[in-house]
């Protein structure tokens, strides 16, 4: 392998990585401002023009903060808590692809951290990676309100895990393929002759609603941040945590929403791909960049605009929807992909 | 070369992490090793080229399992264990006899498969491939795949029996 392969490697994989931390702090903005529209306020205002400096006022306030360790914490779990945390949000984007591929002066590059055979299974084993930092920083705190809250989380995601495994599994069968490049690929063809190859939202409508609204319990956002639930919990299992360990959680937090909003536009709304685009040349290829990263922002507004909108569920209802609604759902969904799949639909 | 030494290193580390999970006195910090040591053997499985297991062990016991096992600990708050008195010397000397003794054990038995076994066949061309698993084990093994999910079933229902309280409905 040369300088240069090596280069574009290192390119295919930190250029996501970059994108997402570049675009982090302007989140957190747009969720206060849009809690300030939604809410009719004005949300953050005073620190530049239209409350733009926010993100960077609460970054330097996060470096200058008191980092604190309880007393009686496990102070090796606690301070490996939020890294953790951290780490599962971060290597997760490595599958998604993000772009058409690219040939620039011979070389093709596909725009994908690693385009691995097991796509989405290595999606689904980080993300069930990433409770191990909500349930150690709660128990390692050494605090009830913190210990509940990890508590309520490993349930939690063990109980919505299963919803959105087998909503996903749809989507495998359809593409026949674990590889999160095909799945895209297959769903850029034809949508009005059979076999179907349109966006898979259309025939497994059931299966984005499921996957939807177990993406909002696993990423621990409202209607369903229960192991957060500051009317409960203080807030839950990071109650104890201050200064930067703090700030890792609030950033996982946030990167979790955009890997899970990027794998619902992946896996539902066909991805880079958009009918009647062709991705050829240099500029085909940004177009569709540009593409998944307009739908992957819209997914996220989705997120926010959810957030500010339902109230938060109860312990027993979260569990009860998760089991005897989504579970069934997902199942039934799967058999009607199965059977779509044998009548050649799609 | 490269390959060899991150599968070594990838397998000691699954070795020492089940021994700190055995030795360790802090029930969650057991299980915590052995979410270490599963994740190592996991990379050994990657190294042996079935990404394939390797996703579903982590899937499987990182994820569920020792997240489930963890749930258990924390709901019920269990504290360090603490040293019981030591046992008689009686005791020691047939736990190391025990120890070598399988040590033996298992070091012939390694022996012997290390003379008769076969070469390792060549590895597929797609080791993510699902087709030929699936394949497999819904022809050959059709009836064991079966069987495994009625067991499973009735495990179901007997935990469920068991965790029903008397006259609660």
């Amino acid at each position: 392998m040369s300088g240069a392969d090596l280069g574009i490697a290192a390119l295919r994989v930190l250029a996501p990585v970059l994108a997402i931390l570049i675009v982090l702090p302007m989140l957190q903005w747009v969720e206060r401002r849009g809690a300030g529209l939604i809410q009719d306020r004005p949300g953050p205002n005073r620190v530049g023009p239209f409350g733009l400096l926010q993100p960077v006022a609460d970054v330097v306030k996060f470096f200058m903060k008191e980092d604190l360790i309880p007393s009686n914490a496990d102070r090796f779990l606690y301070v490996l808590a939020p890294g953790l945390a951290a780490f599962a949000a971060m290597t997760t984007f490595a599958v998604i692809p993000y772009g058409a591929t690219l040939s620039v002066g011979g070389r093709v590059i596909p725009l994908v951290g690693a385009d691995v055979s097991i796509g989405i299974l290595y999606l689904f084993a980080l993300t069930s990676l990433s409770v191990y930092g909500i349930v150690l920083a709660g128990w390692s705190s050494n605090n009830k309100f913190s210990l509940m809250g990890g508590i309520r989380s490993s349930a939690q995601i063990i109980s919505y895990e299963l919803a959105m495994t087998t909503a996903a599994a749809g989507v495998v069968l359809a593409a026949s393929s674990f590889r999160l490049t095909e799945v895209v690929v297959r769903q850029g063809g034809s949508w009005f002759a059979l076999p179907f190859r349109g966006w898979n939202v259309v025939p497994q409508f059931v299966g984005f609603v499921v996957f939807f609204v177990s993406a909002f319990a696993e990423t621990n956002r409202l209607p369903f941040d229960l192991p957060e639930a500051e009317a409960e919990l203080v807030a839950g299992y990071h109650t104890e945590y201050s200064a930067m360990k703090f700030a890792m959680f609030y950033m996982s937090e946030y990167i979790n929403v955009i890997v899970v909003s990027a794998l619902t536009v992946t896996l539902y709304f066909g991805g880079w791909t958009l009918p009647g685009l062709s991705p050829a040349g240099i500029g085909g290829v940004l177009l569709s960049v540009l593409v998944f990263a307009l739908k992957t922002s819209f997914v996220v507004w989705v997120f926010m605009w959810v957030r500010w909108t339902l109230p938060r569920f109860r312990y027993d209802q979260l569990m009860r929807l998760g089991w005897k609604a989504l579970l069934p759902l997902a199942l039934l969904n799967l058999f009607w992909v199965a059977a779509l799949v044998v009548w050649k639909v799609l | 070369m490269t390959a060899r030494l991150a599968f070594d290193v990838a397998a000691g580390l699954a070795i020492f992490f089940a021994c700190v999970m055995v030795v360790h006195r802090h029930p969650v910090k057991s299980v915590l090793a052995l979410v270490v040591s599963f994740f190592a053997l996991a990379v050994t499985y990657v190294l042996l080229s079935a990404p394939l297991i390797a996703a579903v062990q982590v899937i499987v016991y990182a994820g569920a399992i020792l997240v489930l096992f963890l749930f258990v600990l924390m709901l019920l708050n269990v504290p360090a264990e603490v040293r019981q008195t030591p046992g008689r010397p009686i005791h020691h000397t047939l736990s190391a006899g025990a120890i070598v003794a399988f040590a033996a054990a298992l070091l012939a038995a390694l022996r012997s498969y290390g003379a008769t076994a076969a070469p390792p066949s060549p590895a597929p061309s797609d080791p993510g491939d699902l087709a030929p698993l699936a394949r497999l084990l819904f022809s050959d093994h059709l009836l064991s795949f079966e069987a495994l999910s009625i067991l499973l079933l009735a495990a179901l229902v007997g935990a469920f029996t068991l965790a029903r309280r008397e006259g609660s409905p």
